[in-house]
């Protein structure tokens, strides 16, 4: 045993470095279409979109530098304005009540229901649908004249969502769009956590006399914390750049009146060949996106210590 | 006692009920729409016995020749995609899995970083550089862009995955003189398959799917079905809701019955990414 030991350490093997050691050349190749793949869609584009943000440009033009005057003129836009206000409107509704509902859900799971194996995969199906599929489904299930959905509220004396000309109904339908698509994330991830949790931590509270709610409180929810955070996050910024469903449904429209951000870049760069604008647009939208996500993140996150 | 015990039975029942109504409704109406004749679509109330019909079936068919090369343009971007996000990230993650460095390190954590980037935004650049290159319009160009969209998760994902398996098995091999790439070939990806699995299952849902860049970057020749059916939903005279449920049917149901199928390895990916990512 001494014998190999000291061999090993006198002459290295030849399968040893292979396997053990990182060198440049033995690892490069295999990270590479990755890091090409990035660089070449992701990372060198978005260079040129902050230089591109900081010019005058449009097709077949030499871009002239402009500094900041981009920046100023869309937030000096009224349409931006009211783009950028649609889309945490929609962004702070939806991922709120979806994040309520998926919780829910996530107990009720968890609290013992038969068929939970057929169930999960019927509340994952949502996840499997094109947004321009859901947009149809829900274009003609809330039709103004047709739909199933509008002609049962009007029935039973509901007011109905007008949708095709008044801009709230028109949000309340992106929210339940962008809700139904993406609710099975949320709660996968939101019951994978709770199934994780361990149940002896039951025990003890009921033991030392906690109320159900107690145990909620003071028990699911701190534990929960954490994927609850991971959840909010990457729906914040996943919602933040929501683009086919409100162009698919509303087209931005009646009169720009339910447009979003992503949608507000997109007229700027091919409707009106603003590049320039429209860069500076993408570059407002991705710190926005940024600042809302960590924000709200930093407050739960305090909440959720200051809960424990 | 027992009253309570039946009123939260109760009180799950609705909620089981309503949960499975709001997640399959808009389906199955859509599905079963598309099977009934001319004006039963419109019938109020909706009529659930009706007698099946192919009719819109046969429309789509003869007079939506497009739709069916939308379909055959989706299939192949989307077994293109797959297959060059499957294989990048298994490689990326083999690396991250066995290896660490300081610059492994920050390179992980630009590959997350990348995830902040909304798809949009990389349009505006690209969309000049990829006329240029004589990229538009072509299958080439959808399945790099759907690609990188998911070699940064996919990555994580299979570094998750292949942190599983021990590294005496690398070794062993190693000593009986396999190279890194029958490694990985042979020892990982057999025992990473499920891991491969859970990105497969995100990049096909992704790209049979995918709507903003087959708009901005297609027009005639690689125009995918979500396309196709944009373009029936817009349609100037009118939508004809029957051809529209139709498509609509055709487009989901192979994802659908691959999401169902796969429901396991999409449960995995969602969890691990979420947490390690």
């Amino acid at each position: 045993m001494a014998h190999t030991e000291n061999r090993k350490w006198l002459v290295r093997p030849a399968w040893e470095d292979m396997v053990r050691k990182t060198t440049f050349l033995g690892v490069v190749p295999l990270l590479a279409p990755v890091q090409l793949l990035l660089l070449v869609v992701v990372i060198l584009p978005s260079i040129y979109v902050v230089w591109l943000s900081f010019h005058v440009s449009s097709f077949g033009q030499t871009p002239e530098f402009t500094g900041w005057s981009n920046y100023l003129r869309v937030l000096s836009d009224p349409a931006f304005r009211s783009a950028m206000w649609n889309t945490i409107v929609i962004v702070v509704v939806a991922v709120h009540l979806e994040m309520l509902v998926a919780l829910g859900m996530a107990l009720l799971f968890n609290s013992g229901i038969p068929f939970r194996r057929i169930l999960l995969v019927a509340v994952l199906a949502p996840y499997a649908v094109s947004e321009v599929v859901a947009v149809a489904m829900w274009r003609f299930l809330f039709d103004l004249d047709i739909g199933p959905i509008t002609l049962l509220m009007q029935g039973l004396g509901l007011p109905i969502l007008e949708w095709s000309f008044d801009p709230i109904d028109a949000t309340v339908m992106i929210i339940l769009l962008t809700i139904w698509m993406h609710l099975p994330f949320t709660f996968v991830i939101l019951y994978a956590a709770r199934l994780a949790m361990p149940s002896d931590l039951y025990e003890a509270a009921r033991i030392d006399g906690a109320t159900r709610m107690q145990c909620f409180w003071r028990v699911t929810l701190p534990l929960m914390g954490p994927a609850i955070l991971v959840a909010l996050l990457f729906r914040y910024i996943f919602a933040f750049r929501m683009f086919s469903e409100v162009w698919l449904l509303t087209g931005g429209g009646p009169a720009r009146s339910t447009e979003v951000v992503a949608v507000y870049l997109y007229q700027e760069a091919f409707s009106y060949n603003a590049f320039g604008t429209a860069s500076a647009t993408a570059l407002l939208m991705v710190a926005a996106s940024l600042v809302l996500a960590s924000g709200y993140i930093w407050l739960l996150r305090r909440q959720v210590k200051n809960a424990r | 006692m027992r009253a309570e015990i039946v009123l939260i039975r109760l009180g799950k029942a609705v909620a089981v009920v309503a949960i499975l109504f709001w997640s399959l409704f808009p389906i199955v109406f859509i599905v079963s729409s598309s099977l009934k004749p001319g004006q039963d679509i419109f019938a109020v109330p909706p009529q659930w016995t009706f007698q099946p019909t192919m009719q819109h079936y046969v429309t789509l068919w003869t007079q939506w020749g497009v739709f069916f090369q939308g379909l055959a343009n989706s299939a192949i971007v989307t077994v293109g995609a797959t297959l060059l996000a499957v294989i990048a990230s298994t490689c990326a993650g083999y690396v991250f899995s066995r290896h660490a460095a300081r610059w492994l390190e920050l390179s992980i954590v630009g590959l997350i970083a990348v995830r902040l980037i909304p798809p949009i935004v990389v349009t505006l650049p690209l969309f000049p550089i990829v006329n240029r290159l004589g990229l538009a319009d072509t299958h080439l160009v959808l399945i790099i862009l759907y690609a990188t969209f998911f070699v940064s998760l996919g990555t994580v994902l299979m570094r998750t995955f292949i942190d599983q398996i021990p590294r005496d098995l690398d070794e062993a091999a190693a000593i009986d003189g396999a190279s890194r790439l029958t490694i990985l070939r042979r020892v990982i990806v057999p025992l990473a398959a499920p891991g491969i699995l859970a990105v497969a299952v995100f990049v096909v849902v992704f790209a049979w799917n995918e709507f903003l860049f087959a708009f901005i970057f297609t027009g005639t020749n690689a125009k995918t079905a979500p396309l196709v059916i944009s373009e029936m939903i817009g349609s100037i005279d009118g939508v004809d809701w029957g051809v529209l449920f139709a498509a609509s049917t055709v487009q989901l149901a192979p994802v659908l019955i691959f999401v169902i199928l796969m429901n396991r390895y999409l449960v995995a990916g969602l969890t691990a990414g979420a947490t390690k990512g």
